[in-house]
């Protein structure tokens, strides 16, 4: 099925790379224009609006399932190349966060009760001493709108606090976040911790925050680095992968 | 003719403020160059160096005395108004910057804005004031002293909490512009302060970065908010934003500040043609790859790199990774003075 909403169809423009946008429009290949809707209100920020939406396609008969994958998730999906290309940044990211979640508080109970499995569980934290979690906070709202299950430990995390938390639930990918060029180095004592107590092995360690580059992750031993929310879901996808390879780089 | 210094540390500053003649491109770090070994040089470590101005003008003059920087900045954080406006402070130790709990934010709307009579008195703020004071007795017009103001924008992210400010700019961008109004004043009130105990230009630190919002928001939100302050502080404003600003810079330059703080994720020459003669620049060697990571002559190609490209002062792109090498530090006045020597015999 084409594009069929106008609004959408113009939000694709802005998605420059052919296969990239042919993957987004694949993701509406088979769905209802009111999952169009779905989409471009969220792309849009309207929170009001994708909630009544949402409603109305789960009494229309919709699986939850499909609004989460064809309305939510494939509008999320420009928003996340839109912000990547810098046509949008973190206010505008916010507002169609917040209408994911508005979206999101239908379907994820009748997910949980289906006993949906999750594309794995992520545990996300700012590291100690370290209190700036927007960066952290948009990774969280993109892995959620991408279907993993985030702990979100908050800020001022210590090692104990996330190997206590990975153990806890049996997480496979740690992500940590760091602001501070003072605090960053505390990325690199948390890896030491895993390794101190033998979990280096159970878990993907993926690190970001302003002052971070690819060089900095690979010195501490990370296996990833993700320069903003969209690489962080990239990262996050390839080690739930049974492919994924130790060592992974961003994909932008 | 030898090269040869001929202005005083502070001649060199000024004039470079003010687009004049300089003898050499002055090292000068607009925010601070305080690091964990400077304050055991000088027994004033965080976070008591951020509540006492004595400990404030002692780290401060290390900037000088110690790595021959030609500025001295006595304000280490971004926190001083915000802790004298009651948001809750996460103090640190000395090996970390004292931080606002921006999760927990003290107010909600512009409504809620209120700014305490005698917020000038409060520790915090008198440290400053008093650092400048004391620097001033001791070094009088031999290095220039750079004070610091916060802009409205970074205080309505620690007042507000940044997610829930930057919703607001979405939802509501006319009560946005009624809180940035109403916390200005902060930004006034302590400038002068600092102008009033000696500061001979101030540092406006306003954190509208490229990586959270669009140069587009920094023409609708702040840029006229800049051009009042250059009429209202009656010293020499050199504007810090971190992070990606070119797409901006064309707005800054506008603002009749008398430069711009910029930091290395903007290329030295891009930016100098973005600002296109409009302000000058200071910056822009890289904090954590280089200053914190790597040795002397790193620095130095950087320094170079900066003074090929013309910026006007050189200095860290901003607040130094605290355990960072003072040797590395050094190197930036001394990569200065070599290149100028090369350059005129």
């Amino acid at each position: 099925m084409p594009v069929t909403n106008e609004d959408l169809e113009a939000e694709l423009a802005y998605v420059t790379n052919p296969a990239e946008q042919q993957h987004i429009r694949n993701l509406w290949a088979e769905a209802d224009p009111l999952m169009q809707d779905i989409s471009v209100s969220l792309i849009k920020g309207d929170n009001n609006r994708v909630d009544q939406l949402t409603k109305e396609a789960l009494e229309a008969g919709f699986s939850a399932n499909t609004i989460l994958d064809d309305g939510l998730i494939a509008g999320m999906a420009i928003v996340g190349v839109k912000f990547r290309d810098n046509l949008i940044f973190v206010p505008e990211v916010l507002v169609a966060a917040r209408a994911m979640k508005a979206g999101m508080a239908h379907v994820e109970p009748i997910l949980s009760a289906s006993g949906i499995e999750p594309a794995g569980t992520v545990i996300m934290g700012t590291v100690k001493g370290d209190l700036h979690d927007i960066g952290k906070n948009l990774c969280i709202m993109m892995l959620r709108g991408s279907g993993f299950r985030v702990i979100d430990l908050g800020v001022d995390t210590s090692a104990e606090e996330f190997i206590e938390a990975v153990e806890e639930n049996e997480a496979g990918v740690l992500g940590m976040s760091a602001l501070l060029t003072t605090t960053m180095p505390n990325m690199g004592r948390t890896i030491d911790a895993f390794e101190e107590v033998e979990m280096r092995e159970v878990v993907k360690i993926m690190v970001g925050g302003a002052p971070l580059s690819q060089e900095f992750a690979d010195d501490m031993g990370a296996d990833g680095y993700g320069k903003d929310a969209i690489s962080c879901v990239e990262l996050a996808k390839a080690f739930m992968s049974p492919d994924t390879e130790p060592s992974i780089s961003p994909v932008s | 003719m030898p090269y040869r210094e001929t202005m005083s540390s502070k001649e060199r500053v000024m004039n470079a403020l003010a687009g004049k003649p300089v003898d050499r491109t002055p090292a000068v770090n607009p925010t601070n160059v305080a690091t964990v070994e400077l304050m055991d040089l000088v027994n004033a470590p965080f976070p008591d160096a951020c509540q006492s101005g004595e400990m404030a003008a002692r780290l401060a003059a290390t900037g000088y005395t110690e790595l021959g920087f030609d500025s001295v900045s006595p304000y280490f954080s971004i926190i001083q108004e915000s802790s004298a406006l009651g948001c809750e402070m996460q103090w640190e130790e000395k090996d970390n910057w004292p931080t606002v709990r921006m999760y927990n934010p003290i107010w909600k709307s512009a409504d809620d804005v209120k700014i305490p009579a005698d917020i000038l008195e409060h520790r915090d703020m008198k440290a400053i004031t008093d650092s400048i004071r004391m620097l001033k007795d001791e070094f009088g017009d031999e290095v220039a002293i750079i004070g610091k103001t916060m802009g409205p924008w970074t205080l309505a992210y620690h007042v507000f909490g940044v997610e829930g400010f930057l919703l607001g700019t979405v939802d509501n961008p006319d009560e946005t512009k009624r809180a940035l109004e109403k916390l200005k004043a902060v930004s006034i009130l302590f400038g002068q302060a600092q102008i009033d105990a000696g500061a001979d230009a101030l540092t406006f630190p306003d954190h509208a970065t490229g990586d959270l919002v669009s140069g587009e928001y920094y023409k609708e939100f702040l840029q006229d908010i800049h051009t009042e302050m250059v009429d209202v502080l009656q010293a020499p404003l050199i504007l810090h934003i971190c992070g990606k600003t070119v797409d901006r810079m064309p707005y800054i330059a506008k603002t009749g500040m008398a430069s711009f703080h910029f930091d290395s994720k903007n290329d030295p020459q891009e930016a100098m043609d973005a600002v296109d003669g409009g302000i000058t620049l200071v910056g822009n060697i890289n904090n954590p790859e280089t200053l914190y990571a790597r040795g002397p002559e790193e620095v130095r190609q950087e320094v170079y790199k900066c003074l090929e490209a013309g910026v006007q002062m050189i200095g860290p792109e901003c607040a130094v990774p605290l355990a960072t090498k003072i040797e590395n530090l050094m190197e930036i006045p001394l990569a200065i003075k070599d290149w100028t020597a090369e350059r005129r015999g």
